[in-house]
């Protein structure tokens, strides 16, 4: 289990020492190799039977699940794009047009969710998901049964808001959701809306899941000699991507709960004059600038590999490209406040934002320059992927130097809310999509194993492009239409028709992509390993498609060039995979460090398991009762309607699925092997789900960061003392609790002497005693809140109320998990788990630590100050 | 803030467009929109132009030496220096562009209380100031002498405008595309603007902020009148119905450029 036992350890100092055993089988190329993979001794029905994609765990078929759940949603979104293009043919008054006002309003503000959360990013991270993998050397991804959760949980928070829509209308308040607007007082759809918000709390779940998983993965996995800095680069866009997913994701998730409070338990975060309105542009913009980069970060990367292979050119000034985007990842959590210029924020914080924005802009240019130096001297086949990634850059470009328009504050002043910005981040977010079909093109062959017609593939080309600028070009020019109005001035009709028949053009040629696409599944041609000359990475080095897993050997770049080395994974290197980690309802996911670990022959990763698609099922109907609940005391805030019974009695059905579910996958055999000779800087001595436990206490920190945050800067803009009614008169309770908790995590420390030490009685008991400790802590907690309910003091009763009730409760949700964590580790250790591997009671005391840690910051801010 | 502003400004006085809103939003746009429209083309022609030039099978300039092999580690293509050239270029434009426009921003943000400068050209320097609040699905007005209007704002030809923006119940975004004065309408919070009211008319002023179902409807107008029939107006000696005599058409029209 230690790195310790390895054979051999791997920095990315470019000291890599191979173990002598290893030998070099196999020079490339090695065709055809590992194509007779035997499914059946991984439980892994086949391709064509239904219920392999129901079990599967394999990365490259989470991949095509994500593609093709994708491409349902783009066409979903789309859809309610070209209602808005018909609605806007010509201006309406207010009963006009096929939508009534607020069905447009839905459609806009569905549209926009659609795209953004349910189409780009989860088709990039299906082309991610099948060829991280590939392209850093590894088998599969780090845990793949997590992988499997993070996609179901992806589809059914699809399912959850596309169910939304017939819950009396989804939400209709702009996909930038802006408060109050977002609050069940002025949404006429109340339970509608409320769903959306769950369905996009679901969503972040996934995301959650699956940054952990991604960045374990290429922390921990990368083919020998391949250093970080050595990746190809749409895995370099990648790891980017899934680092800014971690932290700004958790802003997001944080708003979305705070938000669903506010519907469902009648908190007043957003409905408070003091700053409500303003927390949320915060916290939305928080996540939401990055957000644009995590959507064209994977763009970027498409674009490089396709420019080097269609242009048989290396990328120019390659480092400094990977540099330009480690500084705009790191800048882009500084540059929020540009989407506020108009808010009452004061000379010297738009000074500051404009300069980290204009800062921002600045390694894009780089980027563009090295795209197109790459072409120099180069051999340009103008294959369909090549035409995708050139037209996306072209498109790009012109989106760039628009957004410099909106960098100048003093633009920005007039075209905030105007169609200019509609043009502009379309211009560079379906343009990043564009690139991402020029992904899909590029890698279809290898996914596949087939080739697509060409012609056809140009004709979309065509297509696509012509309609796109047809239908966001006339925007510029008629740029002065009010954003999300469908009574716009009479004088822009005609721009505005241009750009419908442009819509439907861009709509039609994704038929010919799907025609395309699925005929040649049958009838295309079959390709070889590599299709495209001059590509360079693994993914083109193996079968196409690759076989189950990956490689006929274990994958290294020592000599300097790709090899597969004998494969010789010693018995102790065998691990299990998520019966360590456990998915929870609490919109995050707790890492149970619990599994089984049995010896087992190596070479015999399981690839199937049925309990990812339990868990998500659970979790999504949980979250459909979430959203039949309404505040008890609160009618006047919530327009219409009382709790939803029905709803709310599949939320508990849920429940108990989801309950199932964990428990089954925590007990069921799954294992997965780690490669014995790997890339492992920095992280060489933290074993993988030690590493995975830290990168989601990281986004843990953000989400319970964005809660204190929003304490504070409610109660700031109340007045610190002044304004501010502190109603706990009492600190008490809140101070026993601090030393609850502070004894249970020094009693968790005494659970992993005990089982270094091999005494069960001691683990069991130093457990049921964190146990108990922190079933102290919430009964203290209870009688203290049923007193101040008695007071009078509930969630509803005001701003102070809102911010005590809700971050301390987020905080025993998560004492709550980890109880449930620790009644399962303690029925282990009863049945004689741990001794000796104390590794999984060391990672619950992670979890269990921060929690005690997070109480240490509550408590003086809601009970001292 | 305007010490400071006036300090930067010295050496730049010619250059930082100064002026009411709208002349200052045209100098500013034009300038932006020639320079860009000549960058895109620079840029996207030259992509063109190399990839017509370096196309495969018209056999000239293909360098051989070094093509990229299936499982090579990742390398660098070169090229260096003329990528930090280009980039360098691109920067100096950006940042100059940005710096200049800050100049007017200083200038911009320094109107929205007090006397305006001088540079804004108007005569009667006292501010008009109006207390403007949002609410679905129209606007009200409170004058400086407390009369309040919904959905017409009423204010002198010639005089500087000063706008206090709230909201009473969602977030909404006031903006008067005739004047080029845009500003939220945040409940709880209040914002500043202004603007110069020029040309007689009626015009319109619209929410750029989704606020609900009456959205695309939340359309007021303004009308800008002589001194002296704004002041019989605040002063209850005239109506609206009199004054909103004025020509619908043409404020509609304006409201389009």
């Amino acid at each position: 289990m230690s790195d310790n036992d390895q054979p051999r350890t791997a920095t990315d100092g470019g000291t890599a020492d191979a173990e002598a055993s290893a030998e070099v089988t196999e020079e490339l190329p090695a065709p055809g190799v590992g194509e007779t993979e035997d499914h059946e001794e991984h439980a892994l029905p086949s391709l064509g039977s239904v219920k392999r994609w129901f079990v599967t765990t394999n990365h490259k078929d989470v991949g095509i699940l994500y593609i093709v759940t994708s491409l349902f949603f783009l066409v979903f979104g789309g859809t309610l794009a070209l209602l808005m293009r018909i609605q806007l043919w010509q201006p309406r008054a207010a009963a006009g047009g096929p939508l009534d006002a607020l069905a447009y309003n839905q459609a806009v503000s569905a549209h926009g969710l659609i795209m953004v959360f349910w189409f780009i990013s989860p088709f990039a991270f299906g082309l991610a998901n099948y060829l991280v993998p590939l392209q850093i050397g590894a088998k599969d991804l780090s845990f793949p049964r997590l992988n499997a959760v993070s996609y179901w949980l992806y589809l059914f928070s699809g399912l959850l808001f596309g169910i939304s829509f017939f819950q009396g209308g989804t939400f209709a308040g702009g996909w930038t959701m802006y408060a109050p607007l977002n609050v069940p007082k002025y949404m006429p759809t109340a339970i509608g809306s409320t769903m959306a918000v769950l369905a996009l709390a679901l969503f972040v779940a996934s995301v959650t899941v699956s940054s952990v998983n991604f960045l374990t993965t290429m922390y921990r996995m990368r083919a020998e000699g391949l250093k970080m800095r050595k990746l190809p680069v749409f895995s370099s866009s990648i790891l980017l991507t899934v680092w800014m997913m971690l932290f700004a994701f958790a802003a997001l998730l944080a708003a979305l709960l705070i938000l669903t409070s506010d519907h469902v338990l009648g908190t007043q975060y957003f409905l408070s004059p003091e700053g409500g309105s303003l927390l949320w542009t915060h916290l939305f913009w928080f996540f939401g600038h990055p957000e644009v980069y995590i959507v064209f970060f994977p763009a970027l990367g498409v674009m490089a590999e396709v420019f080097q292979t269609f242009t048989g050119r290396r990328l120019v000034g390659r480092k400094w490209f990977i540099a330009s985007m480690v500084l705009v990842a790191l800048q882009s959590f500084i540059v929020w406040m540009h989407h506020m210029f108009l808010t009452a924020i004061n000379l010297e914080v738009k000074t500051l934002f404009m300069a980290t924005t204009i800062g921002i802009s600045l390694p894009f240019d780089l980027m563009v320059f090295s795209l197109i130096y790459t072409m120099i001297k180069g051999r340009i086949r103008f294959t369909t992927p090549f035409l995708f990634s050139f037209g996306a850059l072209v498109l790009f470009i012109i989106g760039g130097i628009t957004g410099v328009f909106l960098g100048a504050v003093v633009l920005d002043y007039e075209m905030r809310g105007t169609y200019w910005v509609v043009a502009h981040f379309h211009y560079v977010m379906v343009g990043g999509a564009t690139a991402l079909f020029g992904g899909l093109y590029y890698w279809y062959p290898k996914m596949t194993g087939k080739m697509y017609d060409q012609l056809l593939g140009k004709v979309h080309f065509v297509m696509y492009f012509v309609g796109f600028n047809l239908l966001y070009f006339p925007m510029f020019v008629v740029w002065e239409t009010p954003r999300r109005v469908f009574n716009y001035n009479p004088a822009f009709t005609p721009w505005h028709q241009a750009a419908t028949i442009g819509g439907f053009l861009l709509g039609a040629s994704f038929l010919v992509m799907f025609y395309n696409l699925f005929v040649s599944l049958r009838t295309g041609e079959d390709v070889g390993d590599n299709p495209w000359a001059y590509a360079t990475s693994a993914e083109w080095a193996v079968s196409s498609p690759p076989p189950l897993e990956n490689f006929p050997g274990i994958p290294s770049y020592r000599g300097g060039t790709l090899s597969f080395l004998d494969d010789v994974v010693p018995a102790s290197e065998v691990e299990t995979d998520g019966g360590q980690e456990a998915i929870e309802a609490d919109g995050g996911e707790v890492v149970e460090p619990d599994g089984v670990y049995a010896t087992h022959d190596h070479g015999h990763d399981s690839h199937a398991s049925i309990w990812p698609f339990g868990i998500s099922l659970g979790m999504f109907l949980t979250f459909l009762g979430i959203a039949g609940l309404r505040p008890p005391d609160s009618t006047d805030l919530v327009a219409p309607g009382a709790a939803d019974p029905v709803l709310v009695g599949v939320g508990g059905v849920g429940l108990v699925v989801l309950g199932v579910s964990l428990f089954a996958m925590a007990r069921e055999p799954f294992y997965t092997s780690e490669a014995p000779i790997a890339e492992r800087w920095p992280y060489a001595h933290v074993e993988k789900v030690k590493l995975g436990v830290w990168m989601f206490l990281g986004s843990d920190v953000i989400l319970f960061g964005a809660f204190i945050g929003s304490y504070v800067f409610m109660r700031f803009n109340a007045g610190w003392v002044e304004g501010w009614h502190v109603f706990i008169e009492n600190p008490i309770p809140g101070l026993m609790n601090t030393y609850l908790l502070l004894t249970s995590s020094f009693s968790v420390v005494l659970a992993m002497v005990a089982a270094r030490k091999r005494n069960t009685p001691g683990v069991i008991a130093s457990l049921l005693t964190t146990f108990m400790l922190g079933v102290g802590f919430l009964i203290n907690k209870y009688i203290e809140w049923s007193h101040l309910f008695h007071e009078g003091h509930t969630p509803s009763a005001g701003i102070e109320e809102s911010t005590f009730f809700l971050t301390t409760g987020l905080h025993a949700l998560h004492v709550i998990s980890g109880l449930v964590i620790l009644l399962y580790l303690a029925w282990r250790a009863w049945g004689g788990a741990y001794l000796g591997e104390d590794e999984p009671i060391e990672y619950f005391g992670l979890y269990w630590h921060f929690v005690d840690i997070v109480w240490l910051f509550l408590f003086p801010l809601f009970y001292i100050l | 803030m305007i010490g400071y502003a006036s300090l930067l400004s010295v050496p730049l006085q010619q250059l930082v467009p100064r002026g009411t809103r709208v002349t200052v939003f045209q100098n500013i746009f034009w300038v932006f929109l020639v320079l860009g429209t000549l960058v895109g083309i620079v840029v996207i022609g030259y992509m063109f132009w190399n990839a017509y030039r370096y196309r495969d099978g018209n056999g000239k300039d293909y360098d051989d030496g070094d093509l990229p092999q299936l499982g090579e580690i990742p390398k660098d293509g070169g090229k260096g220096r003329k990528l930090f050239l280009s980039f360098g270029l691109s920067a100096i434009i950006v940042i100059s562009l940005i710096v200049w426009t800050y100049g007017t921003l200083l200038f911009v943000e320094g109107q929205d209380t007090g006397q305006p400068s001088s540079d804004v050209g108007v005569e009667n320097k006292d501010p008009v100031v109006v207390d403007t609040t949002g609410y679905r699905f129209n606007w009200s007005f409170e004058y400086e002498n407390g009369k309040e209007t919904n959905g017409r704002l009423v204010v002198p030809e010639g005089r500087v405008v000063q706008l206090r923006v709230t909201s009473d119940d969602v977030f909404h975004n006031l903006g008067i595309p005739k004047y080029r004065v845009k500003t939220d309408a945040i409940p709880g919070e209040t914002t500043r603007s202004w603007f110069v009211a020029e040309d007689p008319g009626r015009y319109r002023i619209i929410c750029y902020e989704l606020c609900g179902q009456g959205h695309s409807g939340m359309i007021a107008y303004i009308h800008v009148v002589p001194q002296e029939e704004y002041e019989q107006f605040i002063n209850n000696e005239s109506s609206l119905s009199e004054i909103s005599a004025s020509d619908d058409e043409s404020g509609r029209l304006a409201a389009a450029r």
